[in-house]
């Protein structure tokens, strides 16, 4: 019993950071500027150290929730997303009054619902994860009270979220009414996965998952959430979430049973060309870089759910899936936070600088932010010397190993394509004539921190990939 | 120790970038820096030539780089890649001298995406796993979109762009390509490898090997360019800086030929073997085509540039041919090309800073007003249009001789398109140098830079005309080598 609590000690971490914070913020109220900003980090960086330090096995709690390697490494990762979403978030959060306790705390619970979502074993945990980081989302996207446009997402991403949890919930019900088992693999074991109601439960579950990854046709909502929502939060949202579901799915993918599976797979192989497809058109139009990188970021779905359906087997797409979720994160929250940083000097009332026509000459006036979003870019486009080429290649690799031959050249289209509206956008930066430029507020230390972090992280994947594809070997074998 | 030197020429230009990036307040600090560095190269390419004289043989290095992938650091070099890394180090040494008047702002970053070029060209032209030379064959794009992007002319932008999305598409395809094969020898041989030398011995069905191919020869063919995917070409070098222009001209353009016969031909014999009569029309409408083009143009670079899509035409036919004579040719070819195309553009360069304009209308009468520069210009021409005792001729006979040995009407073809390379080029000479001056401006002659650059050009050009027989005996081994490595190609082909 004592050691099940020592196996989701990261996830005490977190909870017990977020609930300090509440209480900080409600108790000490003349309290040294950065308080709750350095608690939050403590908080998370102790969670990460915790998961990855001390090596856990087992299923603890009557098997609810797994304390093995794969659930450690990606708290690990949730710990270093809401970490570097902590330091762009800093003076952003400061500038625009929302630097309360409430937003340290809910990044917290969020990260919290993340590891939970991905660690779960039984289908209430996986529940419970996901409407705890959903919730903590609704929050945090109208995080900025005078700002319209985050009121406006935070209702909509409200809204759409909780008719997604319902159908995932009902979905759970249904597959519990169906196979009798609430354990995510044993209900995909099901003896008879012809049966109607099981298809039934198991459609509306990947219904559910489509939601939050924000697969097509269930994507409608991520471009208006992404603009609204403030530049550090959707960089939170677009990474930590969706891959948070993404290892989720991971599990269902690989632990249903060959019936089970030959039920899942065209499912998934449609969403992931569909995906692929109208994610990378619709970017193409968009003049808006949020909005840009909200499409940019639903095909880059579709090319993960293109490699999980390659996860089956030697384990070349599981790992794949989970290297480029790696990348992935540090790629996009790159893009983001260098949105946010540019967007520091904005007037308060003004929403992010979102514009494309706003980012003209942009590599001059701000050379590391403008650096950090055209690597981030060049990374999301999938070209050398980037993580993202590398993770690309291992996103096709897998599937064509895999002999997923016409998915692959699908996916190497949608490439293709997307390098139109990425290379736009770098063009716009470094080769159109400057707007006049606003004047620098002071960016502080933490933002330029992640900017160096991520930027060479981006670069060290590219180059030597190695150890980190080997540390995701350990976990799969 | 010469395995270190491959590495250092490959990394010594990065590296430099980087330093360069650092002193981006002090242009002329950045200019010098890159000098240094490129000069370095340049040294150390030199060094690695009279190694490989005393001591000839393959030079290889092969390193784990991502073992769970299988992808070696693998480089190789031979005669060929050595002639072509010589040729990069030198022009590269060019391009940071042609530009040290023209380009005044945002120095540092040029000289930083020329040295990255210099890398991604340098490294292509020695990797022998495929993964490499793939990263290497996108990374050279990226600096020149940059290079085009920021420091071209009006249009550039839209250059840019479009030089990258075809680069890309065709890099992409290619990709998948690659990916393919690499399954399909592990599916055969149970190992994950990427090395050129594992992946030759693949087994194909004629059907996959077509389209594995096919994805190859369109990356390949976007690079060279052939009809029809020549159309970004002319674009690029028309808003490119003098030098991007030589960039592009006499190192990218060779890359996408390098690649053709290096992996294509090797890797997909049976199927290269089918679409060799495809690549004669393809070459052959390039050669003739181009020279159509060229003949009605008014801005002399773009008259270059598509002289370029010509004679990259008649390096192709050398290709197809596959044999000792057209391939040492067209590969001697390469080399002729990057010097007289990059000479031509630089001169281009020169006499638009000094006339405003690179409109043939414009220029005119510039042998009084500017004889050095108008003795070079001759020169070049000529040398393009295979004038005996300038090296052009030498590539040029080579392939047209063998030619005439296998498929003479091939050789008769392509003898009447050089015919067609002399129409438009002397029209060339006809308008800029003689006719009647159109302003009474008088214009600078050559400084002693410029001078320099010319005449370092013109010497090797000269050279390699009068005695080329140093560079085809570095060509003859690895030449063998490509044909013996195909044997199954040679005999499909009748030999």
């Amino acid at each position: 019993m004592q050691s099940d609590w020592i196996v989701i000690l990261p996830h005490l971490f977190l909870a017990g950071g977020g609930l300090l914070i509440f209480c900080i913020g409600a108790f000490w109220k003349n309290r040294p500027d950065g308080t709750l900003f350095i608690t939050a980090l403590l908080s998370a960086g102790a969670a990460a150290v915790e998961a990855l330090a001390f090596s856990g096995s087992g299923t603890p709690f009557a098997g609810m929730v797994s304390g093995d390697s794969f659930s450690r490494f990606f708290i690990a990762l949730f710990c270093g997303i809401s970490v570097i979403t902590l330091l762009f978030s800093r003076r952003y959060a400061l500038h625009r009054r929302f630097s309360g306790d409430e937003f340290y705390g809910l990044i917290l619970f969020a990260t919290l619902g993340m590891a939970l979502a991905a660690g779960a074993t039984h289908w209430a945990i996986l529940f419970l994860g996901v409407e705890l980081l959903s919730i903590s989302l609704y929050i945090l996207i109208a995080i900025h009270k005078s700002s319209q446009a985050a009121n406006e997402a935070g209702i909509k991403y409200f809204i759409m979220g909780s008719a997604a949890s319902a159908i995932l919930l009902f979905g759970i019900a249904i597959l519990y009414a169906s196979t009798g088992e609430m354990g995510i693999v044993e209900s995909l074991n099901a003896p008879d996965s012809r049966n109607p109601l099981f298809l039934l439960g198991l459609g509306m579950v990947i219904t559910g998952f489509g939601f939050k990854i924000s697969l097509v046709p269930f994507h409608l909502w991520t471009p208006d959430v992404y603009q609204g929502a403030p530049a550090p939060v959707a960089g939170f949202l677009s990474t930590g979430s969706k891959i948070a579901m993404v290892a989720a799915l991971l599990r269902i993918v690989t632990g249903a049973s060959p019936p089970v599976w030959e039920v899942i797979a065209p499912v998934i192989w449609t969403l992931a060309a569909l995906t692929i497809i109208v994610g990378n058109l619709t970017a193409l139009v968009q003049d808006h870089i949020k909005r840009l990188l909200a499409y940019s970021s639903i095909a880059q779905m579709g090319y993960l759910l293109m490699a999980l359906l390659a996860s089956r087997g030697d384990g070349a797409g599981a790992s794949a899936v989970i290297f480029y979720s790696v990348i992935y994160a540090f790629m996009d929250l790159g893009a983001f936070g260098a949105v946010s940083l540019v967007s520091l000097g904005e007037p308060m009332a003004r929403a992010d600088r979102d514009s494309l026509t706003a980012y003209r000459g942009l590599g001059y006036e701000y050379p590391f932010a403008g650096a950090l979003l055209a690597v981030s870019l060049l990374s999301l486009a999938g070209l050398p010397p980037t993580g993202g080429f590398i993770g690309k290649f291992a996103l096709f690799q897998a599937a064509i190993g895999a002999d997923y031959m016409a998915i692959a050249v699908i996916g190497i289209i949608g490439a293709i394509i997307s390098i139109y509206y990425y290379i736009k956008v770098i063009a716009v930066l470094y080769m159109r004539p400057t707007r006049v430029p606003t004047p620098h507020t002071f960016p502080g230390f933490s933002g330029p921190v992640a900017c160096a972090s991520i930027f060479a992280l981006i670069v060290l994947m590219g180059i030597l990939p190695g150890s980190l594809l080997e540390v995701i070997a350990v976990i799969l074998s | 120790m010469i395995p270190l030197l491959l590495s250092a020429i490959i990394f010594l230009p990065l590296f430099g970038g980087l330093i360069v990036l650092a002193f981006s307040r002090y242009p002329d600090r950045c200019r010098w820096i890159s000098l240094g560095i490129t000069g370095a190269d340049l040294f150390l390419v030199a060094n690695l030539l009279v190694q490989f004289i005393q001591n000839p043989g393959a030079i290889t290095v092969d390193l784990l780089w991502i073992e769970t992938f299988g992808i070696r650091y693998a480089l190789a070099l031979d005669g060929i890649s050595l002639l072509l890394i010589l040729l990069t180090a030198f022009l590269t040494l060019l391009c940071v001298l042609v530009s040290w008047r023209s380009i005044t702002k945002r120095v540092a970053a040029f000289h930083f995406f020329l040295l990255l070029s210099q890398t991604g060209v340098i490294g292509l032209f020695l990797a022998t796993d495929l993964f490499l030379f793939y990263l290497f064959w996108e990374l050279q794009v990226i600096p020149l979109f940059f290079l085009i992007g920021i420091w071209g002319h009006s249009d550039r932008v839209h250059a840019a762009i479009k030089f990258f999305i075809f680069s890309i598409t065709g890099s992409l395809l290619m990709l998948i390509a690659l990916i393919g094969v690499v399954m399909i020898h592990k599916s055969q041989t149970g190992e994950v490898s990427f090395s050129i030398y594992a992946l030759n011995t693949t087994l194909l069905t004629a059907k996959t090997e077509g389209w594995l191919y096919a994805a190859f020869l369109l990356a390949f063919a976007i690079k060279i360019p052939l009809f029809p995917v020549h159309t970004w070409l002319p674009d690029a070098h028309t808003e490119a800086p003098t030098a991007g222009s030589v960039i592009l001209a006499g190192l990218l353009l060779k890359t996408g030929m390098y690649g053709l016969f290096r992996i294509g031909f090797p890797l997909f014999p049976g199927a290269a073997h089918n679409s060799a009569s495809v690549l004669l029309i393809l070459g052959f409408i390039g050669l003739f085509y181009g020279a159509w083009i060229a003949l009605a143009q008014q801005d002399m670079k773009r008259l270059v540039a598509y002289s370029s899509i010509s004679h990259m035409g008649l390096m192709v036919i050398g290709l197809a041919l596959w044999n000792r004579y057209t391939l040492s040719g067209s590969i001697l070819q390469m080399i002729n090309h990057g010097l007289v195309t990059s000479a031509l553009f630089i001169l281009v360069g020169m006499i638009d800073e000094r006339i405003g304009s690179r409109q043939m209308e414009k220029a005119g009468g510039l042998w009084r007003k500017m004889p050095l520069l108008s003795g070079f210009f001759l020169l070049f021409a000529m040398a393009s249009v295979g004038l005996p005792g300038l090296n052009n001729f030498v590539g040029e006979i080579l392939i047209l001789a063998g030619a005439f040995k296998t498929r003479p009407w091939v050789g008769a073809l392509g003898f009447v398109g050089i015919v067609f390379t002399l129409v438009y080029t002397l029209r060339l000479i006809q308008e800029v140098l003689f006719g009647e001056p159109k302003t009474d401006d008088p214009y600078p002659d050559l400084s002693l830079r410029e001078t320099a650059i010319l005449g370092a050009i013109a010497i090797v050009v000269i050279f390699i005309g009068l005695h080329p027989d140093p560079l085809l005996n570095l060509l003859e081994g690895p030449v063998g080598e490509l044909l013996g490595g195909t044997k199954n190609l040679l005999t499909l082909q009748g030999y």
